[in-house]
C-alpha cells in the first residue's frame, strides 16, 4: 500500500521532516559509517521492505492551477521494525538500497531516542555541508542576474 | 490473412543483436557514469521522454543502445514498468522550485530579477578543436557573488494575476492520489487539462519543436512571447510511514509560460513542463498549449495531432514496424501492378493491330 493512500499523517515529531530530509541528501559513506555503529546495539531488526520503486511527482500548472503527473522518480525504499515495534524508514532518489537502509537505522535510532548526541552531530554537520554547497550554487547563480533596459 | 515461414531466423537474429552489441563493445558502471557525468543534457532529455528519473538508468540506456535515442526511452519506460509505484509525491509548486534560471522576455522588471543561469543563448557557438592538438578544454570558473541569489523565486503569473492581467485560476481539489494518469489510464480526447500536460511531459523533443515551431511561423493562430522561463532543482516530498512529509531527494526540471495576445480582457497562457532542462521542448510544448484552444480538428496544433504525433514509443514503434515482413500485403500490390500492365500490353498491342490494319486499309493498291 502507499503511505499517501494511508489514514493520514500521524503526529509529527519535532523536526523529524528536517532530519529526514538531511539523511535523505546525506553524503553515501558518513552516512553508512554512522549507521553500522547503531545497529549492534539496537537488537533484533525486522525488515518489511528494502526495495527500489518509483513515487509519481505531481505538479501544479500554473495557468489553470491543475495538477499532473511530470513523471516517476526511481527510489530507494527501506523500512524496518525493532522488537519494541518502533519503526525506521529510509526513502531516498535514485538506486542505493544500502543507503536507504542505512537512513531507516538512523531513522529508528532516533525513534528510540531523539536526542542520541551522535546522530543529532552527524544531522547537523551534514545540514551544514548541504547549506554550504547550496550557497556556494546560489552565489554562482546570482552572478548571472542582468538587468533590462529597454531605449 | 497469410503468413510468412522463416527459415534460419533464430539463428540470424542472436547473430544480429550480437553485431550490434558487439559494435558497442563493453559496457561497464564506469562507461555509465562517463556519459552521466559527460552529458547531463542528454540524460535529462531521455528521463523527460521516458518520464523516469534517474541519471544512472538513462545513462545506461544511452550505453546499452548506442545513443539510439527512440531506443533509449524505450527501454526505459519497459523497465520502468518492472518497478512498484511505491508513492506519489507532493504536487512541485512553481514557488518552491530551487530555481537556477529564470528569464522573462514578456516583462522585465519581474519580481525576483532576471536570473540567466548556465546558458549558451548569448555565447559564439564554437567547437574547441584544439583539443584534437593535445589542449585540453579547461572552462573558466565563474566568479561568484558575494551573496547567494534567492533560492526560490516568486511566480509571475501569480504577480500578474494580481495585476489583473491574467485570468484567475481556481485551486485545484484533486487529491494527489485521483490526477489523472496517462500510465493508467488511455488518451481521450478532448483531453483533460491533466492528461495533455503529462503527454507533453514525456513528448518527443524533436516532435514538440517541429510542431511548436510551425505554430511560430505562422501555422497557428497564436505566436508566442515566454512570459516565464525556469531551469530549477525541485525537492521529491514522501511521506514517511508515521505521516511526516519529507523530501527523498531533488530533480532538475524546467516549466516555461509564453503568451501571445489578450483575450476577454486578459493575456492568454500556455505552459508546459518536463524533467530535467531542456528548454526548447517546454518552450515548443508551451506554444502547442496556447494554440489549442482555437486550433481547428486536424490541424498539427490541435491537441489530438500532436499529442497523438510526439509520443515517441508509439511513432517510433509504428515506423519501425514496416520494416518487418510485409511480403503478402506488398504481394498484391504486385500482382494488380503486374496485372495492369499486362492489361496496358495487351490494350497496346490491340491498338497496334488495328493501327496496322487501319494502315493496310489505307494503302494505296499497286
Amino acid at each position: 500500500m502507499m503511505f499517501n493512500e494511508a489514514s493520514g499523517p500521524g503526529p509529527e515529531r519535532a523536526g523529524h521532516a528536517e532530519a529526514l530530509g538531511v539523511l535523505a541528501r546525506a553524503r553515501p559513506a558518513p552516512l553508512k559509517a554512522l549507521a553500522e555503529t547503531l545497529l549492534e546495539p539496537m537488537g533484533d531488526i525486522t525488515v518489511i521492505a528494502n526495495r527500489t520503486g518509483l513515487v509519481m511527482v505531481p505538479m501544479r500548472d500554473t495557468v489553470e492551477n491543475v495538477d499532473f503527473h511530470l513523471g516517476e522518480v526511481l527510489v530507494s525504499e527501506a523500512h524496518i521494525v525493532d522488537a519494541a515495534g518502533r519503526l525506521g524508514y529510509g526513502m531516498i532518489t535514485g538506486r542505493d538500497l544500502e543507503r536507504a537502509m542505512a537512513m531507516a537505522v538512523v531513522d529508528l535510532a532516533l525513534a528510540a531516542d531523539p536526542e542520541a548526541a551522535a546522530i543529532r552531530r552527524f544531522i547537523d554537520s551534514e545540514h551544514q555541508h548541504q547549506a554550504a554547497l547550496d550557497a556556494a550554487l546560489m552565489r554562482r547563480v546570482e552572478a548571472t542576474r542582468v538587468e533590462m533596459e529597454t531605449f | 490473412m497469410a503468413y510468412v515461414a522463416t527459415r534460419g531466423g533464430e539463428k540470424a537474429i542472436e547473430q544480429a543483436e550480437r553485431l550490434f552489441r558487439q559494435d558497442l563493445g563493453t559496457i561497464d558502471i564506469a562507461r555509465v557514469a562517463a556519459i552521466r557525468q559527460s552529458m547531463p543534457y542528454l540524460i535529462d532529455r531521455v528521463m523527460g521522454e521516458a518520464s523516469l528519473y534517474d541519471e544512472d538508468m538513462a545513462a545506461l540506456a544511452l550505453a546499452q543502445t548506442g545513443g539510439e535515442l527512440s531506443e533509449a526511452v524505450l527501454v526505459l519506460r519497459a523497465w520502468r514498468t518492472t518497478q512498484p509505484r511505491l508513492a506519489v509525491a507532493a504536487p512541485l509548486r512553481q514557488e518552491h522550485l530551487l530555481t537556477q534560471r529564470r528569464i522573462s522576455a514578456a516583462f522585465k522588471d519581474i519580481p525576483g530579477g532576471q536570473i540567466l543561469g548556465p546558458t549558451l543563448d548569448y555565447s559564439h557557438r564554437v567547437l574547441a578543436t584544439d583539443v584534437f592538438e593535445g589542449i585540453p578544454y579547461h572552462p573558466p570558473a565563474v566568479d561568484a557573488a558575494a551573496r547567494p541569489a534567492p533560492m526560490r523565486q516568486p511566480s509571475l503569473a501569480d504577480w500578474q494575476r494580481q495585476q489583473g492581467l491574467v485570468a484567475p485560476a481556481t485551486e485545484p481539489q484533486v487529491a494527489r492520489d485521483d490526477i489523472p494518469d496517462l500510465t493508467r489510464e488511455p488518451l481521450l480526447f478532448p483531453a483533460s487539462r491533466a492528461h495533455r500536460l503529462q503527454s507533453l511531459a514525456r513528448a518527443e523533443t524533436g516532435g514538440v519543436l517541429a510542431l511548436g515551431y510551425a505554430a511560430m511561423r505562422g501555422y497557428g493562430n497564436a505566436h508566442p512571447t515566454v512570459n516565464e522561463l525556469r531551469l530549477a532543482e525541485a525537492e521529491v516530498v514522501v511521506r514517511h510511514p508515521c505521516g511526516t512529509e519529507f523530501s527523498a531527494g531533488r530533480v532538475r526540471v524546467c516549466q516555461a509560460e509564453v503568451t501571445s495576445k489578450e483575450k476577454g480582457g486578459f493575456l492568454e497562457l500556455g505552459f508546459a513542463a518536463s524533467f530535467g532542462w531542456n528548454e526548447v521542448k517546454v518552450i515548443a510544448a508551451a506554444t502547442l498549449d496556447l494554440n489549442s484552444a482555437e486550433a481547428p480538428l486536424g490541424s498539427p496544433m490541435h491537441e489530438e495531432f500532436y499529442l497523438y504525433h510526439t509520443e515517441s514509443v508509439e511513432a517510433s514503434g509504428f515506423c519501425i514496424h514496416f520494416k518487418l515482413p510485409h511480403y503478402v500485403t506488398f504481394q498484391s500490390v504486385l500482382d494488380a501492378m503486374r496485372d495492369a500492365k499486362a492489361k496496358a500490353a495487351a490494350a497496346d498491342a490491340h491498338d497496334d493491330d488495328d493501327a496496322l490494319a487501319q494502315a493496310r486499309q489505307t494503302e494505296p493498291a499497286e
